[in-house]
């Protein structure tokens, strides 16, 4: 055999980053058709407010992200928001320091990711069951914890927070840079956001490797339940309550920001700006859907079938490019 | 490419039967690949004819094309004297082309019986009319002998008897095409001896089959007439009774059968690992040792305890009892983690399922062991995972697209290096390689043993289990010989026949009908 001619042609070597752009564009391109299309859309005050709606489910996307690339789900993603205001609030409340009432609702978050990994690892349990049972379980406590009632926070320097601004970018909005920095380069240039991506794509063969799976999956919901405790506190800063059912639904909002963002619910394909972008372009249309007097009915349905739209045009794309 | 194509040879006339199938410059090209250069050839009704050639010398494509899983570049398809496009699976089961993988593709959460009608279930007034498949089912494997319940899960037989079950399968939907892909790589030799008599049968009743392997053996054994590829391209067509092994392999690799089995001498060193009467699920009392730059093979049937011993060594399954010596001091090995970090390497058995990450990077593959020793602080370093997984692809010599490739995209032999590769950036001590070379063609073979002696060069100490007995006896300084989970014979460097060996391994009775592995 002469010397293999190994085939010299450029792969697709930066597939996520051209899908990012792809998205990149679809929301440039929503913004500019809304721009011309209503008055109010391109002003500084409606453009803050887009940015503060998609924050914090932007955030809640990245952690779900890290989980959805092992190949399972966090559906209790909402309800640790929810749980995470009022613990927010009532520690606050009781006299303690904002930041070590902050702190603590964190590491109420970790603790709760800790659990699903110890669920999912130690006994057995599907990442769907799992997840699913803090969901349900995780509000009842939050409405007996409160008697069903909201608390209000009684901290104005708190709730300043999330209506100010800096640089004349919402604080909400810098919140979304500073995790989803760090997550970017956790995910694409540490060895731990390797081992993410080969647990989801087959763990056996990354365990025969060396890979550590048991941590890897811990380490996975642990920072989805840490981003959604934070996303809490963002929240309960934002509204000025504790209330143990709001953010109903946002885990699935999450989740199709995430799918969206090109991550695959097979497991071992996602990316941190892809999931960002699924949630700011899920915020403009329903911003948009407002400002454009439609049904708010009908935001629900246009979500639904953008998810299907995106989605088969990206599995098109993937198939055509094997 | 070289001029390779114009030695083509006219297939040579022998029988008289028909031609059923005929490609005319059939052609397939991928993006960035040639994958099949125009290939001229007909088929005989009633004819076995082989098809032999390295990995990635376009068998798969032609597979592919043959069974409408992919549509052609350019070319024609003649069957039974018209042209077809053979566009969709459906037209070519249609036609009555079907084709047994080597991985078996069935479900295995049914019954034997369910899996041989599916698609095709005996429906009476919208019910599925289950007892009367069972006994369909039964009366077909009965009379092909193979000895199998019919209602059993197909998920509780052994991969080979699953195989003979996707071949039985086949042989009721009126074909008369049928393709085979390696299909004994996964079986036992009497599982191989009924498959090769259901194959006869078949040609007896007039069907043409294609048989694809790597087992030149098997080739000589069944075969009417060989074709060879290399490279994507028809090199030409024998009768089998007027070529020799020495003929193929030459066509297939373009050079004459040098050493194909390499083996150099190196001095045997310190002993590196050795276990002492360890058990475990599916094996008990074995010991062994092995020493630097020794290879010692392990020998035996599929399910004979050689792949629960070492995964076992490695930490994957807990030991019930013995003990393991590295270096002389006795250690506890816990977790596949504890045997990278004393200096363990496992290649294991089952590329798909085991040794690689298919829908990832080609370059994440190579470096998924090291990546700790690639970081600095909290990050990898970029420039050395890029060198260590170009260092790799090229010093294996790696065919790919690069390093950022997804794995699923190699073929078969590349995929292995991959999952050799991943190793020999890690500087292991002990390298365990589980059957190595299934459907590995001849050339990365020889690459494979080539490399083994690197390792032993450098120090090293390898354990290589093999069914296939000319690899373990041609390399293996020490041979052990496990039969139903005991080491039965230890031998040294050709110090005991082919005879004996198998004998050893196989005894009396070693299968239970229908049985477990």
């Amino acid at each position: 055999m002469s010397t293999e001619a190994i085939p010299a042609e450029k792969p697709k070597r930066n597939y996520n980053a051209l899908f990012g752009l792809t998205l990149l564009a679809l929301l440039v391109l929503l913004w500019i058709l809304l721009s011309f299309s209503t008055s109010s859309f391109a002003t500084a005050n409606n453009i803050s407010n887009l940015l503060r709606q998609g924050s914090m489910i932007a955030i809640l996307a990245v952690g779900q992200t890290f989980v959805i690339i092992t190949g399972g789900i966090d559906l209790s993603v909402g309800a640790v928001v929810g749980f995470a205001t009022v613990t927010t609030a009532m520690l606050i409340n009781s006299g303690l320091p904002v930041f070590v009432a902050i702190l603590i609702t964190l590491l109420i978050g970790v603790a709760i990711g800790l659990f699903h990994g110890f669920g999912i690892v130690k006994m057995g349990l599907p990442p769907f069951i799992i997840t699913l049972a803090t969901l349900t379980s995780l509000r009842g406590i939050g409405l007996l914890m409160t008697n069903g009632n909201s608390i209000s926070i009684n901290n104005d320097a708190f709730q300043e927070f999330s209506r100010g601004s800096f640089v004349g970018v919402p604080n909400l909005f810098w919140m979304v840079i500073l995790v989803g920095v760090p997550a970017y380069i956790f995910l694409h240039h540490t060895r731990w956001g390797r081992y993410l991506f080969s647990v989801g794509s087959n763990a056996e063969a990354a365990r025969l490797s060396g890979v550590n799976v048991q941590r890897t999956i811990y380490m996975a919901y642990t920072l989805s339940g840490l981003c959604a405790a934070f996303v809490g506190v963002l929240l309960a800063s934002r509204i000025g309550i504790g209330n143990p059912t709001q953010a109903e639904g946002w885990e699935l909002q999450a989740i199709a920001s995430s799918v969206i963002g090109g991550t695959s619910l097979f497991g071992a394909v996602g990316s941190v700006h892809g999931p960002l972008l699924g949630a700011f372009i899920l915020a403009t249309i329903n911003n948009g859907a407002n400002l454009l007097n439609v049904n708010a009915f009908w935001q629900r349905v246009i979500t639904g079938v953008l998810i299907i739209v995106i989605v088969y045009f990206d599995g098109l794309r993937r198939r055509g490019s094997k | 490419m070289t001029s390779a194509t114009l030695h083509q040879h006219p297939a040579p006339e022998l029988e008289p039967g028909k031609v059923i199938l005929e490609l005319r410059s059939l052609e397939k090209k991928y993006p960035g690949t040639h994958a099949l250069k125009p290939v001229n050839l007909a088929f005989r009704s009633g004819e076995i004819h082989a098809i032999v050639g390295e990995n990635g010398a376009g068998k798969s494509t032609l597979i592919k094309l043959l069974t409408g899983v992919m549509p052609r570049t350019s070319g024609d398809v003649i069957w039974e004297g018209d042209p077809v496009a053979l566009a969709t699976p459906h037209e070519a089961m249609g036609l009555g082309i079907n084709a047994v993988h080597q991985e078996v593709v069935l479900c295995r959460h049914l019954t034997v019986a369910a899996n041989m009608f599916l698609g095709e279930e005996n429906v009476r007034y919208g019910l599925l009319q289950q007892r009367a498949m069972v006994r369909d089912a039964q009366k077909i494997i009965n009379d092909l002998g193979f000895n199998l319940p019919a209602h059993a899960m197909l998920g509780d037989l052994t991969i080979g008897q699953q195989q003979l079950i996707a071949a039985a399968r086949a042989t009721v939907r009126g074909t008369k095409f049928l393709i085979f892909d390696e299909p004994t790589a996964y079986l036992t030799r009497k599982e191989a001896d009924q498959l090769f008599a259901l194959i006869r049968r078949l040609k007896a009743e007039g069907v043409t089959i294609i048989y694809i392997s790597h087992r030149m053996e098997e080739v000589f054994e069944l075969a009417d007439r060989v074709s060879v590829l290399r490279d994507g391209t028809y090199v030409g067509t024998r009768n089998i009774k007027e070529t020799d092994e020495a003929e193929l392999v030459r066509l297939m690799i373009n050079r004459t059968i040098e050493q194909i089995y390499h083996k150099d001498a190196f001095p045997i060193g310190k002993t590196i690992l050795e276990a002492r009467q360890l058990s475990g699920k599916g094996f008990e009392n074995v010991s062994m040792t092995v020493h630097e730059g020794e290879i010692v093979g392990l020998y035996g049937l599929i399910g004979a305890g050689r792949s629960e011993f070492v995964t076992t060594l490695y930490g994957r399954h807990a030991k019930s009892s013995g003990t393991v010596l590295w270096d002389g001091k006795e250690v506890h090995i816990r977790s596949e983690h504890d045997a990278i970090k004393l200096g363990m390497a496992l290649a294991p058995e089952s590329r798909r399922d085991q040794g690689l990450c298919l829908n990832l990077p080609v370059g994440l593959n190579l470096n998924l062991p090291i990546y700790k020793s690639i970081s600095k602080g909290l990050l990898i370093s970029g420039s050395e995972e890029t060198k260590h997984a170009e260092q790799q692809i090229a010093g294996l010599r790696i065919k790919t697209a690069g390093r950022h490739a997804l794995a699923s995209s190699l073929s078969g032999g590349n995929q292995q290096k991959i999952v050799i590769g991943k190793w020999l950036n890690h500087g292991a001590k002990l390298f365990i390689f589980d059957e190595p070379t299934v459907g590995v063609d001849v050339g990365t073979k020889a690459e494979i043993y080539r490399l083994f002696s690197t390792l032993l060069s450098q120090g090293a100490g390898i354990i290589l289990i093999s069914s296939y007995l000319p690899e373990v006896y041609e390399l293996a300084d020490t041979l052990h010989v496990f039969r139903r989970g005991k080491l039965v014979a230890t031998h040294g460097f050709h110090t005991a026949s082919h005879e004996d060996i198998l004998t050893q391994a196989l005894a009396e009775k070693q299968e239970k009908p229908g049985g477990q592995p």
